[in-house]
């Protein structure tokens, strides 16, 4: 269901929507933009699940690995959704678990498991760009920065992108003073976010790097982000990604934590 | 060749005069390029095995130069209010929109990081402060939460609640200067209630890069004002004086523009240059200068009488020059950069000063018109014969010849009081006390010993030290696995392809990435086969991961327990304020993520459990911050010691304790340890420095002595010439053990400096004595002879050169106030004693030196 509509969006968007704001010789609505780039980048199919790696690169060059498997179950496009992240590698985090459930309106609720200290634990709501595992990648660009916590401001637009402006509501919640997308027109995915500094300057950056179809919808399959200042960034790689595998809402549940439900980790 | 020169000079004054002015201003002008270097670090050559650590150190654990500001409160106050948290967290994020700021590292409340339990079975990571503090109730609160992080108690806020400080970490320490000014100002825009400091060996640095230039700004024109008024008031003529100051002023220009031409910074030991070859060029000068205006008589020929006064005073003014410069070169066996560069330009600028001394002031005089020699004569002769003599002149014509009475007649006290002065000095040399702290180079009310004595009275520390553990398994066990790897590829199980591509792997990546890279290559490979292909692959894999677990030897639960009881010993030996390691974050997050209780400040029971406590402290603000501790691949790890005191006695001693505890509780299996950290450093180019100065001391000292013998072609002249400087040297270190002084870097150079200098006392007096006795052959008529002339002569240089190094007791740098008090101080004792116990000596001698003149 959820790709044919998925693709149906995409068809209307790369027919109509240049069109439109031509014909109109209007500036097209930046809200309506970043929603779409949302569900593009966040709500691909009703559910899924893929392998990820991450290399995170430190500024002398040297590498670190994280490999995870995520689980993902939307409740609603643009809505609540359910996340469960099984770690595999390095060998001494393998069966690490985080699970969230999150809500675009309130409070995420987050867990942890760790498998040597047996210990299950929640982890306080609060910040979201605090760093995932030690990644240059930020929880909440995991999960998705929701689309209702800044003012988005429509920059221009070329033939590819269009390129937005990014205004946080609340500013002390970030570490940045405001973001910029380039938003591929294609297909609503952000192919490069940019975070600036007060000053102007760019310090942070999020591309994707390699995009395909996959069961139809436009996929990620290589991600980039880099920390401007001192050359670091963390490379992380989705593979074996598939959509709507008819994942049950209930494996996303506390019991998971201790006994990750291997038959959807697996797959086949 | 002098004969040549000399006529050449006098025949062509114009030449010497426009070779003279292009070589000055040609050289001089390369000063421009001038570039300061102000860095202790620099006392140890690049290559130096400590320095490389160090610097390696630095880099792999992504270590910056850091600037600290600190913030007091008032008396009895806390600086947890309100007002003071709120200015804390305005001056900290100004800080963060300096421009050279590595931000991402700068520690302040505002921008660390707090783990804490947030009811049932939660835990809770969140900025410090990342607001303004609304409430006092909201400031007790980050009391309370700062004191349960170890890492932040008596480092970002002190133990008593009444200081806190922001560690700014810079890119580049040449900006330190303009990052401290601008904090500064940011400073001066917040309210009053706390007092700020600012310190960190960057700003120190940079400080002492200024005052070096006030003291060359200051101090070497004193002191070429200094030796000019004193000159005057010798030879009474400002034209005739001001040749000597030509000499002076050239000499130096050339010497600073050749060494900065050549690449050559500008170092605390080199910017001294100046002020040392000013006194030190004149000298030759004063000798021609005296010599003519005692030979000069009106109606005869300038031109004639100049020549024939260089040609005679050429062989004892090569001499000196050639010893004082041996002196100096001596300093090139020290095994440290800055004094070596001191050591050869302070000697070829003496060497040049003596050419230019003899081709210039024939030159100069040769052009002196005759009216103006008529009138220096007249004033000197009538000085001489008149009564109106000037104080200090009749003092020493008045003393003089008493002083070489009595030193004859009581040869044999003075024997027994010299006997005694050495036997107290060596007795004082063993109580010398070697020491050095480069933040004591700036005076005791500079603002920055203030910060240092202040900072250090609240907090655990602002000098560091890095104790680096390593674990030496890793390329054995890599290679190791290696050819196990090789051996399985080549079973040919695994497709070509899949051999191919992990070989490649092999060939091409570092071998700290490699293990990595085959685990992925080798597990996605895995997925595209089947049967005994597939079951190889995942064994390959399962491989490399034991590998890399057996690297992360900094995870191993006794490992940590290891480092963990060294930190705790070293908190009981009072030497070290505090340490910091990785355990203390390993414990920090474990204890909160389990119950938040102090009975779970602890490492975790297995290697994993480690692992995923830092996973956890990695999904906080500030990852990096691990990094600091332990290398990605886990097996190097530091300790960060903060010590109260810089004094490199005091890090010998943390040193040797750290020695004994390694002794005494071996280190695990396969590990060694090493230091870094700037107190270090400063440790290991201090005891390069002792022992490089004894070196070069001995070696100046057998060197100048085989010239002694050379020139007096007498053994026992040449041991008589080197007595002086040797008790002069020996009671300067004897009254710095006695007096308790710290033997650091200042006192340590001085040693070869006495010696080259003082020598030329000796040596003029010993061959004017000769000189007189072969005219007199009597050794009474040639004492008394000596106590007039020659003598007054000596103690007219000492007096030049002593009060030509005093315009450095004017400068804000404590090791110029040093060397030049004690230099100073040197070359009156040294005069003193050759007048002294020369004669004495030659008195008790007579019957072997003075064989010829018996009656």
């Amino acid at each position: 269901m959820r790709n044919i509509k998925t693709i149906i969006f995409v068809i209307a968007f790369i027919n109509l929507a240049p069109l439109q704001s031509t014909l109109a010789g209007q500036t097209p609505d930046a809200n309506e933009i970043v929603n779409k780039a949302s569900l593009a980048a966040y709500y691909g199919g009703d559910d899924g699940r893929t392998l990820a790696r991450m290399k995170i690169v430190d500024a002398n060059g040297r590498k670190q690995l994280r490999q995870f498997t995520i689980l993902r179950k939307d409740m609603e496009d643009g809505g609540e959704q359910k996340f469960l992240l099984v770690f595999s590698r390095p060998a001494d985090v393998k069966g690490t678990v985080f699970m969230v459930h999150k809500k675009p309106q309130s409070d995420d609720d987050r867990w942890l498991f760790l498998p040597a200290l047996d210990l299950v634990k929640r982890i306080s709501a609060g910040d979201k760009r605090t760093s995932f595992v030690g990644a240059h990648y930020f929880y909440e660009d995991v999960s998705g920065r929701v689309p209702t916590e800044d003012n988005h401001i429509f920059v221009s637009e070329d033939d590819e992108f269009y390129v937005l402006k990014h205004i946080p509501k609340d500013k002390t919640k970030v570490e940045f003073d405001y973001y910029k997308t380039w938003i591929d027109k294609n297909n609503y995915l952000p192919m490069v976010i940019e975070y600036y500094s007060a000053s102007g300057k760019a310090i942070r950056k999020i591309e994707a790097l390699d995009v395909s179809e996959i069961q139809g919808i436009a996929t990620v399959n290589k991600a980039k982000v880099s920390n401007l200042n001192d050359g670091s960034y963390t490379l992380m790689e989705f593979r074996k990604m598939k959509y709507d595998l008819g994942i049950p809402e209930d494996i996303f549940n506390e019991r998971s934590l201790r006994n990750p439900p291997r038959i959807w980790l697996k797959g086949k | 060749m002098s004969r040549n020169l000399v006529d050449f000079s006098i025949l062509k004054p114009l030449w010497i005069y426009i070779i003279l002015t292009v070589l000055t201003l040609g050289i001089g002008s390369l000063i421009i390029n001038i570039k300061v270097d102000t860095d202790p670090e620099n006392m140890l050559s690049t290559e130096e095995p400590a320095r490389a650590f160090h610097n390696r150190v630095k880099q792999e654990f992504l270590l910056k130069d850091i600037i600290v500001v600190g913030a007091v409160a008032a008396e009895s106050e806390s600086i947890f209010n309100k007002q003071s948290l709120n200015d804390l967290k305005v001056l900290s994020d100004q800080i963060l929109k300096i421009d050279g700021v590595h931000k991402s590292d700068v520690n302040s409340l505002s921008t660390i990081d707090n783990i804490e339990q947030a009811g049932e079975g939660a835990i809770r990571f969140e900025w410090m402060m990342a607001q303004p503090v609304g409430s006092e109730v909201e400031a007790k609160s980050i009391q309370k939460k700062a004191s349960r992080l170890p890492f932040v108690v008596n480092s970002i806020v002190s133990g008593d609640g009444k200081a806190a400080t922001i560690y700014v970490p810079i890119l580049d320490k040449n900006e330190s200067y303009r990052i401290s000014q601008e904090i500064q100002s940011a400073i001066e825009r917040l309210s009053v209630v706390n007092e700020y400091h600012i310190t960190g060996l960057p700003v120190a640095e940079d400080t002492f890069g200024v005052e070096m230039f006030i003291q060359m700004g200051i101090s070497a024109p004193a002191a070429a004002a200094v030796i000019y008024l004193l000159m005057l008031f010798f030879f009474r003529s400002a034209s005739l004086v001001a040749a000597p100051m030509v000499v002076a002023m050239s000499t130096v220009i050339i010497i600073m523009g050749a060494m900065i031409g050549m690449g050559y910074t500008v170092h605390i030991m080199s910017s001294m240059i100046p002020i040392f070859l000013m006194p030190i060029a004149v000298v030759d000068s004063v000798h021609l200068m005296s010599e003519f205006a005692d030979l000069y008589k009106p109606g005869k020929n300038a031109k004639k009488v100049i020549a024939q006064v260089t040609k005679h005073l050429y062989q004892p003014m090569l001499f000196t020059s050639v010893t004082s410069a041996a002196g100096f070169f001596s300093l090139a066996l020290t095994p440290i950069p800055p004094v070596q560069i001191f050591g050869m330009f302070v000697g070829s600028g003496i060497l040049l000063a003596f050419i230019v001394t003899i081709i210039f002031i024939p030159a100069y005089i040769s052009r002196m018109s005759e009216e103006r020699l008529l009138k220096m004569q007249s004033k000197l002769h009538a000085k001489s014969e008149s009564n109106g003599e000037s104080a200090t002149n009749s003092l020493i014509a008045r003393v003089l010849p008493a002083w070489g009475v009595f030193s004859v007649s009581n040869a044999k006290t003075i024997l027994v009081i010299s006997l005694a002065i050495i036997g107290v000095s060596i007795a004082g040399v063993y109580k010398i006390q070697i020491n050095d702290n480069p933040v004591r180079w700036f005076k005791s009310d500079h603002d920055i010993r203030v910060a240092d004595r202040v900072l250090n009275s609240h907090f655990a520390g602002t000098y560091d030290a890095h104790l680096v553990f390593e674990y030496n398994e890793v390329d054995e066990l890599t290679s190791d696995w290696e050819k196990r790897l090789i051996t399985q590829l080549n079973s040919e199980v695994i497709s070509q392809q899949g051999v191919n591509q992990i070989k490649q792997v092999l060939k091409e990546k570092s071998s700290s990435d490699k293990i990595q890279e085959v685990i992925l290559l080798a597990d996605e490979l895995s997925f595209e086969s089947s049967g005994e292909e597939s079951v190889l692959l995942n064994r390959i894999v399962a491989d490399a991961e034991v590998l890399v677990q057996k690297v992360k030897y900094f995870t191993r639960p006794e490992v940590l327990a290891y480092i963990e009881s060294l930190q705790q010993y070293l908190l009981t030996t009072g030497l070290v304020g505090k340490s910091n390691s990785v355990v203390d974050l390993i414990k920090t997050v474990n204890r909160e993520l389990i119950s938040g209780e102090e009975k779970d400040y602890q490492i975790p029971s297995s290697q994993n459990g480690v692992a995923q406590t830092l996973l956890q402290f990695q999904s906080s603000h500030r990852p990096q911050d691990l990094w600091h501790f332990v290398t990605p691949t886990f097996d190097k790890t530091l300790v960060w010691l903060q010590m109260t005191s810089g004094d490199n006695q005091d890090m010998a001693t943390v040193v040797k304790t750290v020695k004994e505890y390694i002794e005494a509780n071996p280190l695990p299996p396969s590990v060694s340890v090493n230091w870094a950290g700037k107190a270090y450093l400063n440790l290991v180019w201090q005891d390069k420095m002792v022992s490089g100065m004894f070196d070069s001391l001995t070696s100046a000292f057998a060197i100048v002595f085989i010239m002694m013998v050379i020139l007096f072609r007498s053994l026992i002249l040449g041991l008589l010439a080197m007595l002086p400087l040797s008790i002069t040297i020996l009671f300067m270190y004897g009254m710095i053990g006695w007096m308790g002084k710290y033997y650091d870097m200042p006192i340590a150079v001085l040693s070869a400096l006495t010696l080259g200098l003082s020598v030329d006392f000796a040596i003029h007096f010993i061959e004017r004595t000769r000189t007189y006795f072969e005219e007199t052959k009597s050794w009474q008529k040639t004492v008394v002879l000596m106590f007039q002339e020659p003598a007054t002569a000596i103690s007219r240089n000492a007096l030049v050169i002593a009060f030509g190094f005093t315009p450095l007791l004017l400068a804000p740098l404590v090791p110029y106030i040093t060397v030049g008090a004690f230099l100073a101080t040197i070359m009156a004792v040294s005069a003193s004693v050759t007048i002294i116990v020369l004669p004495a000596s030659m008195e008790l001698l007579k019957g072997v030196l003075f064989k010829a003149g018996k009656n």
